[in-house]
């Protein structure tokens, strides 16, 4: 094996190793300055018990790409435990929100808020998550002829990411293993759109989002026509399972949520909501 | 109608009804509340240059950011016989981190839910009060201060406007959005008033907000803004070239979430600025280095000191304390001017401190970096220049992708934004500080698609190895030579600003829901405080009304030193977070 290789090798090891540590080992808390590290909904000393039991009271939020098939699958969830489904729509327009915000939203309009990725440890200790219905992946797009994978694009050309999430972070903690003279600089945007603009713009080559959304703005949007997915090669590519949020003390209903998902996996149901929102699952090429 | 926008819409109603009920029955028991309202004369720039000694007009006292007051009604003999003289009920929920503002015996708080409220100082009886509606979605949170000015009180919002209220009647005078809040954009400190140019620092420049913070000015009678100067440097110079080859949609942080000092004899406001976000350099583009010569990684401004002409929003100069912050450090919080001697002559200095504890002091003409004295312990910087100032980051403690490193101290600092105050009585600086270290790693924050507000790393906080387990601490250091005086030791942490008077004095409140006061020359502690109905993080004040000295402090657990009682899990604080004004007098 060529020497170079074997280093290669190494380093996605090393890469690997390091994100699976990191990603057991983050306990929940994130607290800049602006933001609450403890939850609070206002007037939560007002929100009263829930009385009606019939219903599967879920949350989806418009601004989540992922948010008509989430909503479907809720749907079916509510049918296989008998429930009549109560959809709660987020009727928020802002562009990014603290996660403590769900508290008073599980505290006062669902009991299962849908669409939130799966992140090992990655919770505070106030919720409580579901099994996955459905893996997503990440996405490489460029719209550069000529680079079919990640290790196509030469060494500093631009890569642009959305900051913080699990492929970025896996992207950032290879480039670093790399001698300086192969890396790529990477760009940390505040959101897949700003991540797509500067694709359209020519400030980066090659963009890391999530692929639900790439699938959502490329259908939007005929600037995007031109961009494709590309190969994560040298990277493995990076998946998360999607699911919902309770509030921790709601451990019976999230056992038979749990239930349920795994039947409409056994049965066929989501892989069908799935395929008829052409929800792309790992981000593939 | 959630029951959010429900208990608004009562709120509001309730509001109404009490402004119309108020001004039916004011006629016979409001004419001495009348009385008082009508005796408050406008503010003119030699009122806020030369505030009267009993006023508190403005964040630190002073346009010097001292913190302190000549009175000295209260003093080192008759402290221990404080008491109680009136108390007041804010609105729960939330956080605030109040500065109550007094003019000549009204007090202005502002209440987390953004319920602005006039109090009469001697008694705490309410002389008005005017409720600003938050959009829903905005929490309701405190703002740490206000302004007044003409015959306006200035208040800064949640949402990123700022509101002139008449502080006579309480009724809004004008409203300016200066950003759009669904944007990330929002207030968590009000403005400062100089040379007639209301200047206000924006903060919520996170991920949603490419391009960062930054400055504005503000004419007081409209509110128009005049002027705007960003925090993240820009442009093809070596300011805009320090985000290593960044662009600038690409730059976030830079928050401007502490108000600054103004030297009105240069006609210079100094501001502070806080940190990159997120903070972990490896995430937010600042690491590895970029190879181009053409490009550094400093990450102008951020953690630096801004001379700004609040007439022209000019930046004179910039002092960088911290180049590439990758750990939330915050040389952001109050600039205190004072001329001290520096290698025997006298200098007109800006002296500050990050959350590292580090106490630095520059010259306030120049900006040229004079010397600093270090306070918690801390394993960050390894050394100083001794000529310029420049730090030496200690290799081991940058975060990593894959590995704790262990921080001392970290978010939320040895000291965070509760304010060092300095007496020229005593010619000392007051320090509230704590000690502790963190075990910090990284985090991935993509659990939502919307919800992903948040740092980037996580701080499992642990006392400092070997330690007193004495996490809370008052210093008292001698500005003249740099030299301790005392320093005071306790398990609670200190969490409010130090208040220094000129009885010799000097207040703080801690999480343990006690304020105390001390000898100010000794460190000897005269007064404790009844226990309060929470812990105290806010910025204590003391004025005086119908010629009595009162000292006044703002009850709440805030999030700030606050988030150290999970290494004192003995300390129990209530539920939902109350907050009240207590304020104290001699019998």
């Amino acid at each position: 094996m060529p020497v170079e290789s074997s280093f290669q090798r190494f380093r996605l090891l090393a890469c690997a190793a390091w994100a699976a540590i990191f990603m057991t080992a983050a306990s929940a808390q994130q607290e800049p300055e602006f933001y609450n590290d403890q939850p609070y909904a206002y007037g939560e000393w007002n929100i009263g018990r829930r009385m009606d039991q019939s219903e599967f009271r879920y949350c989806v939020d418009q601004r989540d790409p992922g948010w008509k098939q989430d909503g479907e699958i809720a749907d079916a969830i509510a049918g296989a435990l008998l429930l009549q489904p109560k959809r709660y729509v987020t009727p928020s327009e802002f562009a990014v929100e603290d996660l403590t915000k769900i508290y008073g939203i599980l505290l006062e309009n669902c009991d299962v808020y849908m669409g939130f990725k799966l992140i090992p440890s990655g919770y505070p200790p106030w919720v409580a998550v579901t099994r996955a219905y459905y893996e997503v992946g990440y996405a490489f797009v460029t719209g550069k002829p000529g680079i079919n994978a990640l290790a196509d694009l030469p060494a500093g050309r631009p890569i642009a990411a959305t900051g913080g999430t699990s492929a970025h972070v896996r992207l950032v903690s290879y480039n670093i293993s790399l001698r300086p003279e192969q890396r790529w600089p990477v760009f940390p945007y505040g959101s897949d759109q700003l991540v797509l603009e500067s694709l359209a713009a020519g400030t980066a080559d090659v963009g890391l989002l999530w692929a639900t959304s790439f699938r959502d703005m490329q259908q939007q949007n005929p600037a995007y026509a031109g961009l494709r997915i590309i190969s994560s090669s040298p990277l493995p590519p990076t998946n998360l399972g999607v699911g919902g949020l309770l509030l921790k003390q709601n451990t019976f209903l999230r056992a038979a949520v749990d239930d349920a998902i795994k039947a409409l996996t056994a049965d066929g149901t989501i892989a069908a909501i799935l395929n008829k929102y052409k929800t792309p699952q790992t981000g593939k090429p | 109608m959630t029951i959010q926008s429900l208990l608004r819409s009562t709120v509001l109603a309730t509001t109404l009804l009490a402004a119309v009920a108020g001004t039916a029955s004011a006629q016979a028991p409001a004419a001495a509340t009348t009385a008082l309202l009508n005796q408050l004369a406008p503010v003119t720039d030699d009122t806020l240059k030369n505030p009267p000694d009993g006023d508190w007009l403005m964040w630190r006292r002073t346009y010097n950011g001292w913190g302190y007051s000549p009175l000295d009604q209260i003093n080192k003999d008759n402290v221990k016989n404080l008491q109680l003289a009136w108390s007041w009920g804010l609105s729960p929920g939330g956080t605030t981190q109040e500065t109550p503002l007094v003019y000549n015996g009204v007090m202005f708080v502002q209440n987390s839910t953004h319920l602005i409220q006039a109090l009469n100082a001697a008694t705490g009886e309410m002389l008005w009060q005017y409720q600003y509606r938050l959009p829903d979605g905005v929490s309701p949170n405190g703002v740490r201060t206000k302004a007044i000015y003409g015959d306006n009180l200035i208040v800064a919002t949640r949402d990123a406007h700022i509101l002139a209220i008449n502080a006579k009647t309480g009724k809004l005078v004008w409203d300016q959005q200066v950003a759009d809040v669904k944007k990330g954009w929002g207030y968590s400190t009000g403005p400062i008033v100089a040379n007639g140019v209301i200047v206000q620092g924006m903060t919520g420049c996170g991920n949603a907000q490419p391009g960062g913070c930054f400055f504005t000015g503000h004419d007081p009678k409209t509110g128009k803004e005049l002027w705007r100067i960003n925090t993240i440097a820009r442009g093809d110079t070596p300011e805009g070239n320090s985000w290593n080859g960044i662009p600038v949609e690409a730059r976030h942080g830079g928050s401007a979430w502490i108000s600054g000092s103004y030297d009105p004899e240069q006609n210079l406001i100094f501001a502070g600025v806080g940190q990159p976000y997120p903070w972990p350099a490896v995430l937010n583009g600042l690491l590895p280095k970029n190879p181009d010569p053409k490009y550094t990684n400093n990450a102008l401004y951020t953690d630096s000191t801004l001379a700004i002409d609040p007439s022209s929003g000019k930046l004179k100069w910039h002092h960088q304390y911290l180049a590439n912050d990758t750990l939330d450090l915050d040389y952001v919080y109050e600039r205190l001017l004072i001329d001290l001697p520096v290698n025997g002559q006298t200098r007109k200095t800006v002296v500050t401190s990050g959350k590292l504890g580090i106490v630095e002091t520059i010259d306030r003409v120049n900006g040229e970096w004079l010397w600093h004295k270090e306070t918690v312990p801390q394993n960050v910087v390894s050394s100083i220049d001794p000529k310029t100032g420049q730090k030496t980051i200690n290799p081991a403690v940058i975060p990593a992708v894959g590995q704790t490193t262990f921080n001392c101290p970290a978010d939320p600092g040895g000291r965070a934004w509760q304010a060092t105050s300095y007496s020229p009585k005593s010619r000392m600086l007051y320090m509230p500080t704590v000690e502790f270290c963190s075990n910090t790693v990284l985090n991935p924050v993509d659990q939502g698609q919307v919800y992903t507000g948040g740092g980037l790393a996580t701080f499992n906080r642990v006392p400092v190895p070997n330690s007193d387990n004495n996490i809370g601490q008052v210093r008292a250091i001698k500005m003249d030579d740099k030299t301790d005086a005392w320093q005071y030791r306790q398990r609670a942490p200190i969490t409010t600003s130090t208040l220094p008077t000129g009885g010799g004095l000097v207040f703080v409140g801690t999480l343990d829901r006690k304020l105390l006061a001390f000898d100010d020359t000794t460190g000897k502690l005269l007064w404790t405080s009844p226990t309060f109905t929470n812990s105290i993080e806010s910025f204590p004040v003391t004025y005086t009304a119908g010629g009595k000295q009162y000292v006044a402090v703002v009850t709440n657990w805030s999030s700030g030193l606050g988030r150290l009682k999970l290494i004192t899990p003995e300390i129990a604080l209530p539920q939902h977070n109350p907050h009240e004004v207590y304020v104290f007098a001699l019998p």
